[in-house]
């Protein structure tokens, strides 16, 4: 699948190669003007159809990742605002919530792959490794929620309000990753 | 680790930014560039991907001008650029009507250094348009089989030591057709992880299962041999009608040589196909340039299927199949692009049959035999050079495809750009088309390089490496000695 770039002088009738500058009618002008493919091909030169599953396994991205939260974590401890259990409260919600969207909400890969648009309407959670389902990668990402989620509990000391949050915000994350819900939509929500 | 670590990051930061940025174009903060579409039809379904081209637009595009660069003068070891600038961060790009001259060529797959202006291939391939016109508006079968193809094949066959062969147009049209002719429904195709596109296409068109064993990797490719032939086809057990091995001679994203001889013997031991796919081997390994088979000093008997190309070290187009005199006969028949694919014009056959007699040193002269041995000489020099220096290289030692590690996603574009300013044309490759941290640069040595062209090279590198810091290796080679080894020369690595 190609991007066409089109050539648009705004404002101005879209000149067709074909019938000189006539403007052709309807949607047909889209196709059939002044352009030019940007294709990035890059020398592409191997059997892997679909890099993105084999991104989370590859070598120091787990690491990469328990940093980056630390790092997230440590931001929000040094706001004077926050005191200890909000600043683990919110780790744990803001790591949830940015969990859900990148590996949850997000569909498709963002570059063109060889496989014809397989992946286009599966999240990146279903993509990696093929759908093959407890492969080690799948097993890092489902219990690293669940560690922060004890740390989260540890740190609040149990409060109420605060085991609602983080509960719930758990909950969002552990159960797109069950192997039952495996392309599953609930109520059509992020269908195409 | 720590490059891994801070590779990522990388690229979490350019994700990061990517989506800001696109935020900001839909919000009309910042103009859009893409092709988007018009009002109207914003409720049809829609024509473009949006988030299949995130990667293109925000990453790809910043460093866009270090591919695609326009040239105007034959690829040789020098080439010649128009120069380009762009003032809106690439998107669109104007010539300022400047020629960058001379500029060290370490991109192009010359490996002989044939692909040059003047010499005998140029005037004998002139004499031939002359004689024969540019093209044959037809197919091998109909009416495209010239006398100059028949002589090809004669000559491509004795080079390489089968009983027959056939040339094709394309180079990757010689894989995509001839493996479906090949193989079937029924069949095994085991194939290399890191194998070229046009085998992988050539693999699905034929409608066989597909295994993949790790690149190089003899175990896996073993045992997944053993695992056909104990447990047969998916579903019913039956036993396969024919398992064929794909494996390149050298691979040219890594560099790295495919072990021929323990191939050979497992093909044997499990009574398998195999398919050599020779498109930079060839003309570039072995004491007389005849590829891979004779760098391991093995028999071209052995392999089923050689196929290979006549782009790299020929300088010329097209790709050729050979082997036995029943399966060539066979290809000649059945194979897709000899009923329906224009054969090769007679120009880029004569280039082919004057480069191919040059290199078995059939014309007269020693230029082949110097050329080949140029070639192992600047691979050997250079890349012992570039490790001392202390850059991760990947790949054998005597490939002529030298791809230096850079890692990180900025690193991708500065060293492109380093080496332009300095007068040296790279390839840098980054993911996708590697695994996401093994971005590199890859330079294709030619027999055409001298060695002050390789020594200004060397030199450059060496100061865009500091400047970059990409020399990232741990193991430091002692320098080469300029004295002869004796009995106060130590070890060579020092760990």
């Amino acid at each position: 699948m190609y991007v066409w770039v089109l050539a648009h002088r705004p404002g101005k009738s879209l000149y067709s190669p074909i019938s000189g500058s006539v403007v052709l009618p309807a949607r047909f002008e889209m196709l059939c003007n002044l352009f030019y493919r940007i294709k990035m091909n890059v020398g592409v030169a191997h059997s892997e159809v679909n890099p993105n599953t084999r991104v989370m396994n590859s070598r120091g991205m787990w690491l990469t990742y328990a940093l980056g939260v630390g790092m997230l974590h440590i931001v929000l401890l040094s706001i004077p605002f926050f005191s200890v259990p909000v600043a683990w409260t919110l780790t744990n919600v803001i790591h949830n919530l940015g969990m859900y969207v990148f590996l949850h909400a997000v569909k498709g890969t963002p570059f063109e792959t060889p496989d014809q648009g397989k992946a286009r309407l599966l999240t990146h959670w279903e993509q990696l490794d093929y759908g093959v389902q407890f492969t080690s990668s799948r097993k890092f990402f489902t219990i690293s929620p669940i560690i922060l989620y004890f740390l989260a509990s540890f740190y609040t000391k149990y409060d109420p309000t605060h085991f609602i949050l983080n509960t719930t915000s758990l909950l969002t994350v552990l159960i797109p990753k069950l192997p039952q819900l495996h392309g599953v939509r609930i109520f059509g929500i992020n269908k195409y | 680790m720590l490059v891994a670590v801070l590779t990522y990051v990388g690229y979490g930061v350019l994700t990061l930014f990517g989506y800001l940025r696109d935020f900001m174009r839909q919000w009309k903060i910042e103009k859009c560039q893409n092709a988007t579409e018009r009002e109207e039809q914003k409720d049809f379904v829609p024509l473009y991907q949006d988030f299949e081209n995130f990667y293109n637009r925000n990453l790809y595009m910043r460093i866009r001008d270090s591919w695609n660069r326009p040239i105007c003068s034959v690829p040789g070891a020098k080439v010649d650029m128009m120069e380009r600038v762009s003032h809106d961060y690439n998107w669109t790009f104007t010539y300022t009507g400047r020629v960058i001259k001379d500029i060290i060529n370490m991109g192009s797959y010359n490996y002989l250094g044939f692909a040059q202006k003047a010499g005998t291939c140029q005037e004998a391939a002139a004499k031939v348009l002359s004689q024969y016109g540019a093209g044959v508006c037809s197919t091998r079968q109909e009416m495209g089989n010239l006398d100059k193809h028949e002589e090809l094949e004669k000559l491509v066959a004795r080079f390489l030591g089968v009983e027959s062969a056939m040339a094709y147009g394309m180079g990757f049209a010689t894989n995509s057709m001839n493996i479906p002719a090949l193989v079937g429904k029924g069949c095994l195709i085991l194939s290399d992880e890191l194998n070229h596109a046009s085998l992988v296409l050539g693999a699905r068109l034929s409608g066989a299962t597909i295994r993949i064993f790790k690149h190089n990797n003899m175990q896996s490719l073993e045992k997944l041999l053993k695992d056909a032939i104990v447990h047969g086809q998916p579903r019913t057990r039956r036993p396969w009608k024919k398992i064929l091995i794909l494996v390149e001679g050298i691979y040219s994203m890594e560099g790295s040589i495919v072990r021929l001889p323990e191939v050979i013997a497992l093909k044997k031991k499990y009574k398998s196909y195999l398919y050599l796919d020779e498109a930079h081997s060839i003309g570039a390994l072995g004491p007389t340039g005849r590829g891979v088979v004779e760098y391991f000093g093995l028999s071209p008997e052995d392999v089923d299927v050689m196929m290979g190309t006549f782009t790299k070290s020929f300088g010329a187009a097209g790709g050729y199949i050979g082997g036995k005199k029943e399966l060539i006969d066979y290809l000649r028949t059945y194979s897709h692009s000899a009923v329906y694919a224009t054969s090769l014009s007679p120009p880029v056959v004569e280039q082919i049959i004057t480069s191919m007699k040059c290199i078995m040193g059939e014309d007269g002269t020693n230029v082949g035999k110097a050329r080949v041995q140029q070639l192992a000489e600047n691979t050997r020099y250079f890349r012992r050079r570039l490790k001392e220096m202390g850059f991760i290289i990947y790949g054998n030692e005597d490939s002529p495809v030298v791809p230096l590690m850079l890692y990180m996603p900025a690193k991708i574009g500065a060293f492109g750009r380093e080496m332009l300013k300095r007068n040296i044309g790279v390839v840098v490759v980054g993911f996708p088309a590697t695994p996401i941290i093994e971005s590199r640069a890859r330079f294709c040595l030619s027999a055409a390089h001298t060695k002050e062209m390789l020594d200004t090279a060397l030199k450059e590198i060496n100061e865009v490496g500091d400047l970059l810091q990409l020399k990232y290796s741990r193991h430091r080679l002692v320098p080469l000695l300029d004295r002869p080894f004796d009995e106060t020369t130590y070890e060579e690595t020092e760990d």
